[in-house]
Formats: structure tokens, C-alpha cells, sequence
């Protein structure tokens, strides 16, 4: 993992000094409520809709036991005991108070965290594959060019007032699982011929009202251009990006109105002047920050054969759900699920997030990651204490054996908490889980997202089944796409009809899934069958059921 | 005209005066929520009506325009934030000022055209940011290049000036992108920023702390540092009547350079008597127990004494420097004198320690030209060879594990 060194460390301690100042004047009322807005949001601090809730990240989805301690504490003392990880690789806060957030923001800085650009238009907390550095399928270990980003975009002097947010991802496996697609910026990592490490860049991704799948503007960049050329992107976003209206701001109306070509064009303009500049990334510099990503001291166990072990239906269907191979054969990830029954996806109490950091001490080198899925992964567990580790988990109701699953949702917090949700995602998904539970075995992998309003934090575009909530005069409507995937070069999904109520998504959802049952072909997956078929045909499929229902 | 901080090469001015500004009326923090807000989302951002400025002091601003289609050698430009900036290359000929002008706080266009003026088309001249400008903006502002700031009318001059320096080490360029050196450079001038914080943060804390000085050269860092910023934080010694007379020598040159007073606590006389009588004055050599007995007699209590009433005291042990340290904490509970220490350095290295008296010029015992590396009581202390551990020196007839004299006891740390 990356440690502090005394730059970091000076540079987050003045942060929270400089906002402590800030919100002393702002309290005050010496910073009136327009100019302390940016500030505030560039320190993770929204407004809520019944309170204001602070956003910390988790940089690509690192953390130690010792950080996951500090935010169950956070949690404990100043929130109410729990907090919400994000898709993108972030913990939220519900329930902060606006002048206790510098004690928090303290409190963070004494383990290595941050609140800093978790929000604002600004360039968004770095995130990556949640299994890096141990998934079999990896090409490039992210994490190294991911820190360097992070340092390189926090408090950047030039790139702070965008104009709008700007989220970047990494993917350096065969399978994307960060959906760098969606991202406004992205890169796949590779190797080429020689052996170097290269970047493909791909700009204008990203959800909400006009979503859109990034496009390739660079397919051969050298690993130590990432920096000159990111700045060339920014700087080409924040001279021509449209400020006359929110909703036309991101990166990706730009892209689409000049077209990926001439955007790729205007950028390698601006990175004419750059290259081999200041910001060109030296092998030290890759060195220093890659010297912490290296293997924590895995040795060879054996499993005990499978016979041997007690005949556990509960475990034998975890370790087929929850658990996935690591590079080292003696090892595995262990995905613990945050998707229980009666609890809100996503979240965690104080005492589940200090269980979970324990766990990590003893089984996983202390070390925890923070997944797209808004799980929690031990990304090193002995194989051969697997069983063991299952019996713990159990007795804390973190055990579900979901993964991939339909109870597996991704869902935004939206309208039991977000001022700007038009609807509530929380307890549809819960209704939309329960519905499917008898038939979720037998379905597999699937992933279904409900978002509460179009700004897609749950990411429906891109989820297999997507649910959207809308406002229908005051009252809870929700559509229902299809056919969307996060992974590989991404795909939007389609709207399978018009908006209806929430009692009735679940059974639509019901209807996709057993048709996809009824014709799927042999150990063919949901989304295979739904491409291969057609979003037409399931539509057809629930318009001929709603026929014989009428 | 109105209120401006400039940087020029002595550093920052004011120039300018404020307007009458009405008393402050404390902010009622939204911690209730902002309720339902779908209904009030203005998604339209109305263009601005004109330029924030029209006249700077030698008279009145020419657009870029208005420059390019004149003759163009004098006079002051208004850059918009939708202006081109690349067209006034080979173009700016004798203009006194460049003024960006910034419609809103969140339209950051213009952090963009200062960067490309500096350096890309290398305007040396003065530039200054106008319209909305607020003192949290002028430290970005000042790191793109612009070096005067016409505040905006509600702003406060000193709340802009202290902003400018709100963070010490640059985040980008050759200390995240460059050579092992830059980044170790800019770790070197970190760790005295965080050093200096600290020691800021333990004097706002607390009433009576003192730093306990064995002038050494890490306890000489921290006196500097004190001194330095003024901070109100006791410094004292104890001389165990045992120190080198080169230990001893740097006692009034410290206090004479910083024009402070050392504290001095000397042994209990009677105690050391007792101890000569049982043991003989070098008792020390003949076992841990003995040598022990005489780092009590000598050192441990006296400090005793210098703590008493006392709420927290600063030492400069280093990880670092022995096996005994490895785990130091920077904050923590000394249980046995139920009070707060620190340990400021813990993570510095002999060579931050050497950098920092290089930068600084602080006074040094002689005997570190000599081959010490930690120095306490004349016999127990000899010089090491390069490699050995740093505290190889300090009574080096013993285990390395038994190596403290009593004064840093292991205690529960907590921040």
C-alpha cells in the first residue's frame, strides 16, 4: 500500500488547516454561502436533504485495517454509526454537521486520508479494478499510475473550477471492472512489443442525463506521457467545455459536438507543447510510488481437499460467489457482500467496519478494498482458511453469498437522503431482491442498478437492468432499461417501455429474468442472452405478458 | 481604485483601499439539510452583462480585440474568459498590464489563459486577476502565474495575504513527475513545514510544555524552531555533571544566539554521593543494574524535576536511531509522568537533521566532527564507524536492546 511520505502528509495537513480557516470564516460570516459552496464541495461537503454529507475517498479502493478503523470511528462519533461506499470507490457520511467536518477531516489526515475533490468540478477521486494487483486476468498493476495521478490532480492551481466534475478511471486487466467507459476520462493499460508499459485513452464517458461510452482518442501513449497528456485533456476541456448550462458541461457534449477526431486533434495540439516538459513521468518517480504496490509476503499453503471439509451448503455456495482466484494458487479475494436483507446497499455500522478491519489483520495482510459493486474485498486470504473465515463472517450477517447476483445492486442513496433524487432506490431494491430470490440461483450473474434520479450515481446506464426514478406530479416513477454493461468497451442500455410505478418493478424485472430463463441457450449468462437475442425480443416478451395479464 | 495585493520581488503589497463594508452577520450552517431541491436547479448560467472592469490606473482597458485591431503597444488589455488567448502571441508588445477577468468564482477559464500566458507565450509583465477574486482564490491564482489580485469588494486584504500561503510544497511537476531528488528535496522542506506545525500545534495545546534538550543536534533542530517562530515552549538541559565540555560549551552559545534561557537541573548531590560511595564513581562499567542506578541518579531525576507541573514535554528521539525506537509514535501518553509527549522527529533521518542544520546554521557539538552520533554522559559515549547503528556509541559494553537511561520509558501511544 502507498505510505505518506512527508510531502503528502504536509500537503493534506495544510489542506485541513486551510479548510479549518475557511469554515471558521464562513461560520463567521465572512464567506457568504456562494463562495464558501465550491470550497466546501471541494472538500467532499454537500448539502443533503435532511443534512449535509461528507464524501471521503478511498484511492482506487485502497485501505488499510488501520484507515477502516478511523472511518468506523468517524462514523461512530460524529455520524450515526454507519457509513455508505460508493461506486465510485468512496465512503460517505450522511449525517455530518458542517462545523465538526474539520475535526473529521483531522482525524483523516492522521491516517493518510482525505476528503479533498470528492466533489466539485474538479478532477474526481482516481478509481480503478477493486482486484489489482492480484486478478489473474491483470496486464499492468494500475495502482502505481493511479497514485501518481492522485498527486498530480490534487489541488492542482489550474484544473479546479472546470467545468463540471471529472472522473478518471484505470483498467489495466483483460476484464474492465472499473467502467473506465463511463468515465470521463479513462485508460486501459498494456504492454507492447518491447515490453513498456502503454496507455489506451479513451474521453467523454460518463451517465446522467446524456449518457455516453468514451471514445478512443490515443492508443499507443507511453506510460511516462500519462501526466503531459492528461493536462493537455484538461486544458482543452477547460478552455471549450460550454459553461452556459449544467447539463451541457461534461466532457462528453464536447466530444460528441467536435467529434472524437478533431477533440484527439485540438489535444495533441496542446500536448505538442508539453511533452517532455515538467509533468513527464521519470522511472524514479514511477519507482517511488511502485515500490509500495508490491506483494505482501504470500507463502504456500494447502488447501485441505474439499472432502475433508464438513459438508457446509452455506460455504460450499459462498466460496462459489464471494470468492475469486488470486495470482498466488494458495490464495483468494473474499468479496464481502454489503448487500443484506433490510440493509441499505452499500453500507456498513462502526462495528461491521471494525470486524471487517480485524478480519483483515488476520486473514488478509490488513488490507481491504473498496469495490464498483459497493462491496468490501480481503483481497489476500490463505485458501486453506477460507472455511474459517466463512464461519466468521457468518456470525455477523456479512456472509451473503450474492455476489453477481441479483440481490448484488448497485444503488445510490437516492431519495431517503439526496435532495436531488426524484424517487427512492433503497427500498426498490430490497423489493426488486426479494422478488427474485426464489429464482437468483438459478439465474447467476446478473447486475441490476437502480438510481434514484438522472444523474445515475448507481450507474443504470450501464447496469444489465438499469432503474431509473422519475418525477411523475410529485410522485415515485421509475424506468426500466436494458442491455446496458460496465465492462469491456461498454454498452448503454435501452429503455424497455414507459415509466410505471414502484410496485410493479419488481415483477417487470421478474418477467426479463424468467424469459431470459425460458430462452436462454447452455451456460449462457443474461447479458449474452439479451444481446444475442435482442432488448426487442424481452420487450415483446413483457409486452405479450402484460397483454395476458390485462 | 480598489483593493489590490500585488506580489513584487520583496514580496506581497496592498495597494489600494477598501470600501466600508457592513459587520458580518454570523452564517446559519445548513446542518438540517437543504430539503427537496429539484424544484430550484437553474440549470442556465446567465452570461454576464459586461466586463467587471472598465478603467484600471493609467486610464481605461482595451479588449483583445480592441488590442489586436490597434496598433497595440501600450495601454492595458481585459482578457474575458472566452477570449483566445493564443491570438495576442508575438502581439503584446509594450502592454503595462494584463487583467483576466473572472465573471464567477466557478468559471475557471481563466487560471487557463495565465498558464499559457507565462508559459507559452512568455508574458513577463504584471498580471492580475479581477472580478470575482477572493482571498481563497489567490493561492491557485498566484501558482498559474498571476501576481496581483484587485480583490473583490467584500474581501479582506490580510485574509488574501495569509492565503498566499496556504501550502508550502507544490503537488505537481518535478516533486510528483521528476527525479529522486526533487521529490527528496521537497520531502526535506516538508518534514521542517510539518516540524514547525507541529511544534505550533503542541504550543497552542498546551500551557507549560518544554522541550527536555540533551544538545543534541535533533534538540538543537527543535530549539531553532522555537526560537525561530517565537514559540512559547520552555527549553531546558540536564547536566548530569558527567557531559563533555563540548556538550557543556553549547549552553550560553544557544542561549546567547536565540536569547533564550536553558533551564540547567543538575543531580541531587547527595544522591550521587551515595551512589560514588556504593558503586565508585565509574560503577557504571560493572553492569546494566549499576549503570542503570547511575542514569537514575543523575539524569532520570532530575528530570523528574524538571517536569513537575509541567503538561507536556518534547524530546527529539528519532525512529531511526536504535532498535529501541523502531515504533515511536510522534504523539503520545507518557503513563509514568501522566502527561503528553512528543516526538517531533520521529521520522526524520540523520540526514534531514544535517540538511536542516545546513539550512538553518545552527550552533553543533564539536564532537559530531569527531565521529559521535549520540552523545550523552562523557564516559559512557564513544565515537562509531560508519554502519554501526547510531547508538552503537552509547555505552557500547551493553546489549543494544538495554540501550535507554531510563528518561523515554515505553508508554501507551495515542494521538
Amino acid at each position: 500500500m502507498y505510505r505518506y511520505d512527508a510531502v503528502d502528509r504536509l500537503i493534506v495537513e495544510e489542506r485541513v488547516a486551510q479548510y479549518r480557516d475557511q469554515t471558521r470564516r464562513y461560520l463567521a460570516g465572512l464567506i457568504d454561502e456562494d463562495a464558501f459552496r465550491p470550497l466546501r464541495l471541494q472538500n467532499g461537503l454537500y448539502i443533503q436533504r435532511y443534512a449535509p454529507m461528507l464524501r471521503i475517498a478511498i484511492p482506487y479502493g485502497v485501505l488499510s485495517s488501520t484507515q477502516l478503523r478511523k472511518l468506523a470511528g468517524i462514523a461512530r462519533r460524529y455520524d450515526r454509526g454507519y457509513g455508505h461506499f460508493t461506486t465510485r470507490q468512496n465512503i460517505q457520511y450522511n449525517w455530518v454537521k458542517v462545523e465538526e467536518v474539520p475535526d473529521i477531516l483531522a482525524e483523516l489526515a492522521t491516517v493518510s486520508m482525505h476528503s479533498i475533490q470528492t466533489s466539485g468540478s474538479c478532477v474526481r477521486n482516481v478509481t480503478t479494478d477493486a482486484f489489482a494487483g492480484l486478478a489473474q486476468d491483470e496486464i499492468v498493476d494500475p495502482r502505481p499510475y493511479c497514485e501518481l495521478m492522485r498527486q498530480w490532480s490534487t489541488l492542482h492551481p489550474e484544473f479546479a473550477h472546470l467545468p463540471r466534475k471529472f472522473k478518471v478511471a484505470f483498467n489495466g486487466a483483460k476484464e474492465d471492472r472499473a467502467a473506465t467507459s463511463v468515465h470521463d476520462l479513462a485508460f486501459d493499460l498494456y504492454k507492447d512489443e518491447a515490453g513498456d508499459v502503454r496507455l489506451v485513452v479513451k474521453v467523454g464517458g460518463g451517465q446522467g442525463r446524456t449518457p455516453r461510452l468514451a471514445s478512443i482518442i490515443k492508443r499507443d501513449l507511453h506510460w511516462s506521457e500519462l501526466l503531459t497528456y492528461s493536462e493537455a485533456v484538461l486544458r482543452t476541456y477547460n478552455k471549450l467545455g460550454r459553461r452556459d448550462h449544467i447539463f451541457k458541461s461534461r466532457i462528453k457534449i464536447q466530444v460528441e459536438a467536435l467529434g472524437a477526431a478533431e477533440f484527439g486533434r485540438l489535444v495533441d495540439e496542446e500536448w505538442e507543447h508539453l511533452r517532455n516538459g515538467p509533468n513527464t513521468l521519470t522511472e524514479d518517480a514511477l519507482d517511488r510510488v511502485a515500490k509500495h504496490f508490491v506483494d505482501p509476503p504470500l507463502e504456500a499453503w494447502s488447501e485441505p481437499p474439499a472432502r475433508t471439509l464438513p459438508l457446509d451448503a452455506n460455504f460450499r455456495a459462498w466460496k462459489k460467489r464471494n470468492v475469486v482466484a488470486h495470482r498466488h494458487p494458495d490464495y483468494a479475494a473474499v468479496t464481502i457482500s454489503l448487500k443484506r436483507e433490510g440493509v441499505a446497499p452499500g453500507n456498513a455500522t462502526s462495528e461491521e467496519m471494525e470486524f471487517i478491519a480485524d478480519l483483515a489483520d488476520r486473514y488478509s495482510f490488513s488490507e481491504i478494498r473498496v469495490s464498483y459493486h459497493q462491496n468490501l474485498l480481503l483481497p489476500h486470504v490463505p485458501r486453506a482458511r477460507l472455511h474459517e473465515l466463512h464461519a466468521e463472517l457468518e456470525t455477523r450477517n456479512l456472509a451473503r453469498a450474492n455476489i453477481d447476483l441479483a440481490s448484488d445492486i448497485i444503488c445510490c442513496p437516492g431519495g431517503d437522503f439526496c435532495s436531488l433524487a426524484n424517487a427512492k432506490s433503497i427500498p426498490l431494491s430490497a423489493a426488486i431482491a426479494a422478488k427474485l430470490a426464489p429464482i437468483e440461483e438459478k439465474i447467476g450473474a446478473i447486475q441490476i442498478n437502480v438510481s434514484g434520479c438522472i444523474n445515475a450515481c448507481a450507474h443504470h446506464h450501464v447496469g444489465h437492468i438499469g432503474v431509473l426514478g422519475i418525477d411523475k406530479g410529485g410522485e415515485d416513477w421509475y424506468q426500466v432499461l436494458l442491455g446496458g454493461r460496465a465492462d469491456g468497451a461498454g454498452r448503454l442500455g435501452v429503455l424497455t417501455g414507459k415509466a410505471v410505478r414502484q410496485d410493479e418493478v419488481p415483477s417487470i424485472i421478474d418477467r426479463l429474468a424468467r424469459h431470459y430463463l425460458a430462452i436462454r441457450e447452455d451456460g449462457e449468462s443474461f447479458i449474452a442472452t439479451v444481446e444475442r437475442a435482442g432488448v426487442e425480443a424481452f420487450k415483446a416478451a413483457l409486452d405479450a405478458r402484460a397483454e395476458i395479464a390485462a | 481604485m480598489s483593493l489590490i495585493v500585488e506580489l513584487d520581488a520583496d514580496g506581497p503589497v496592498v495597494r489600494g483601499g477598501a470600501p466600508e463594508r457592513p459587520p458580518p452577520k454570523p452564517a446559519v450552517p445548513a446542518n438540517d439539510g437543504h430539503g427537496d431541491v429539484r424544484k430550484k436547479t437553474v440549470p442556465v448560467i446567465k452570461p454576464p452583462a459586461g466586463p467587471s472592469a472598465s478603467e484600471w490606473e493609467g486610464g481605461k482597458y482595451v479588449s483583445l480585440q480592441e488590442w489586436l485591431d490597434g496598433e497595440g503597444d501600450e495601454g492595458a488589455i481585459l482578457l474575458q474568459p472566452a477570449d483566445d488567448v493564443r491570438a495576442l502571441d508575438g502581439r503584446i508588445g509594450n502592454a503595462a498590464l494584463i487583467s483576466v477577468d473572472f465573471h464567477r468564482i466557478g468559471d475557471g477559464r481563466g487560471y487557463t489563459h495565465a498558464f499559457l500566458l507565462r508559459n507559452r507565450l512568455n508574458y513577463r509583465g504584471r498580471l492580475r486577476a479581477l472580478g470575482a477574486v477572493t482571498a481563497d482564490q489567490v493561492f491557485a491564482m498566484a501558482r498559474v502565474g498571476f501576481d496581483s489580485f484587485a480583490l473583490r469588494a467584500d474581501q479582506d486584504a490580510n485574509a488574501a495575504l495569509a492565503a498566499l500561503g496556504t501550502f508550502s510544497v507544490p503537488y505537481q511537476s518535478a516533486p510528483v513527475a521528476g527525479a529522486a531528488a526533487a521529490r527528496a528535496a521537497a520531502n526535506s522542506a516538508a518534514r521542517v513545514r510539518l516540524l514547525e506545525r507541529a511544534l505550533g500545534a503542541i504550543a497552542a495545546r498546551h500551557e507549560r510544555a518544554a522541550l527536555a534538550s540533551s544538545l543534541s543536534a535533533e534538540d538543537l533542530v527543535i530549539t531553532d524552531v522555537i526560537a525561530r517562530l517565537g514559540l512559547p515552549i520552555d527549553v531546558f538541559t540536564l547536566d548530569t555533571g558527567r557531559l563533555h565540555e563540548e556538550t557543556l560549551a553549547l549552553i550560553p552559545q544557544i542561549e546567547q544566539r536565540y536569547g533564550l534561557d536553558i533551564a540547567v537541573f543538575r543531580p541531587n548531590e547527595s544522591a550521587v554521593a551515595a551512589y560514588v560511595a556504593a558503586h565508585g564513581r565509574d560503577g557504571f562499567y560493572d553492569g546494566v543494574a549499576q549503570r542503570k542506578r547511575c542514569c537514575a541518579v543523575r539524569k532520570v531525576e532530575p528530570l523528574a524535576r524538571a517536569l513537575a507541573g509541567r503538561d507536556a514535554w518534547i524530546s527529539g528521539q528519532r525512529r531511526e536511531q536504535a532498535v529501541t525506537r523502531g515504533a515511536l509514535a510522534e504523539a503520545e501518553h507518557d503513563a509514568e509522568r501522566n502527561m503528553r509527549k512528543y516526538n517531533p522527529l520521529a521520522d526524520w533521518a540523520w540526514a534531514d537533521v544535517l540538511a536542516y542544520a545546513e539550512r538553518f546554521d545552527i550552533p553543533m557539538n564539536a564532537l559530531y566532527a569527531r565521529g559521535y552520533v549520540s552523545i550523552g554522559c562523557e564516559p559512557c559515549t564513544k565515537a562509531i564507524r560508519p554502519g554501526e547503528d547510531p547508538r552503537a556509541g552509547r555505552w557500547w559494553w551493553e546489549n543494544q536492546d538495554s540501550k535507554e537511561c531510563g528518561l523515554h520509558t515505553t508508554s501507551l501511544t495515542s494521538r
